[in-house]
């Protein structure tokens, strides 16, 4: 996912700080979808995800005064997204239900969809909402700090780099916590290849 | 059949992409963002209120630029003449400075008693009459005065005691 331009979030970050309020809500504007993703995929819940986008937006209207730019913006709204989620998902615990998006209808036209369903017998044999709800099971399954790295690199596609400086943790960690993210996500998606249909 | 690799697996998590909110959830949330900041700021009492308007204001201003070494040097400087000037302006010595220097009177009256415009620098030239020295100014003041005499008494505690 491509980063957005931070000379514009800087001027909209200075306009803020100098008072003009419509220059944050360009920003939540800007950055809706791409946290609403983060959050949602670590959630895996659509009215969690409101009321911590709510809070997250909010967090940071009243944080930006103190936001210096030793970062992007991208980076520091990512990292208050990442620690309010990760909080809230601690206080949660076990007690949660999935409430989930509805897939786009679009995804039949995506290449690796269509790829996927070429070369891979259980994504051709089961249908979309199973295919979403497998998947979604094997995401809650991951520790969330697991969690949060998977859905950082390979839902929305973020550098390792990025990814470090999100979660204030080495390059290595976050490869790490991929890698045995990655094995645990095979062994719960072992399950779906033998028995696509449920 | 082999289980799901590395680049399977990324591939399968980025259709998670396409998993997306109701329509119009975007355009609305801005306004539902602007609705629940009016009411959060309607539950929080007053002081709050009150704290976060004037840390508004003082960032506004940019405080921290004023406190640099020159502005705070200048600031010093200008307090000390403001109190330096209050100091010089006090009643007592403001009149002993008056009595002492010519020209403040002498602009006050010119020659024939009238009061004038002129330059203090003017009227010393055309003054006529000397002025007057601080001791026949007192000398004046003590005349103007009714004189005082002290009476003689007896305290009441000489008078003498009734005795029977």
């Amino acid at each position: 996912m491509e980063q957005p331009k931070t000379d514009e979030d800087q001027q909209l970050v200075a306009r803020t700080q100098s008072g003009d309020a419509t220059a944050f809500d360009q920003l939540v504007v800007k950055y809706t979808p791409r946290l609403y993703g983060l959050v949602y995929n670590m959630t895996s819940n659509h009215e969690d995800t409101n009321d911590l986008l709510q809070d997250i937006f909010s967090k940071a209207y009243k944080a930006i005064r103190g936001f210096r730019g030793k970062s992007s913006f991208y980076t520091w709204i990512h990292s208050i997204a990442v620690n309010m989620t990760l909080n809230f998902l601690k206080k949660r615990g076990r007690r949660f239900h999935l409430s989930l998006d509805d897939v786009d209808t679009s995804i039949q036209n995506d290449k690796e969809f269509l790829e996927l369903t070429a070369t891979s017998s259980p994504v051709r044999e089961a249908d979309l909402s199973e295919l979403q709800r497998r998947l979604n099971e094997a995401m809650m399954k991951l520790s969330d700090e697991h969690r949060a790295v998977v859905t950082m690199f390979h839902i929305q596609g973020m550098p390792h780099s990025e990814i470090s400086k999100i979660l204030r943790v080495s390059e290595g960690t976050v490869r790490s916590r991929l890698f045995y993210a990655n094995r645990q996500l095979q062994n719960y998606l072992d399950e779906f290849r033998k028995n696509p249909v449920g | 059949m082999d289980e799901f690799n590395d680049n399977e697996i990324g591939k399968l998590l980025r259709l998670k992409r396409y998993e997306q909110p109701p329509p119009g959830y975007f355009e609305n949330f801005l306004h539902e963002f602007h609705r629940r900041q009016r009411d959060e700021l309607l539950r929080e009492p007053l002081w709050r209120i009150l704290l976060g308007r004037t840390q508004d204001f003082i960032f506004r201003l940019d405080v921290r630029s004023l406190t640099s070494y020159p502005a705070a040097i200048a600031a010093v400087l200008v307090c000390a003449a403001v109190i330096s000037l209050k100091i010089y302006q006090e009643p007592g010595t403001a009149n002993v400075v008056a009595l002492q220097s010519g020209p403040a009177l002498s602009t006050a009256v010119n020659a024939e008693g009238e009061w004038t415009l002129a330059s203090p620098a003017t009227t010393r030239i055309f003054r006529a009459q000397p002025l007057r020295s601080l001791n026949e100014s007192a000398d004046t003041h003590r005349a103007a005065i009714p004189p005082r005499y002290v009476l003689d008494s007896v305290p009441v505690s000489y008078e003498s005691t009734f005795r029977f």
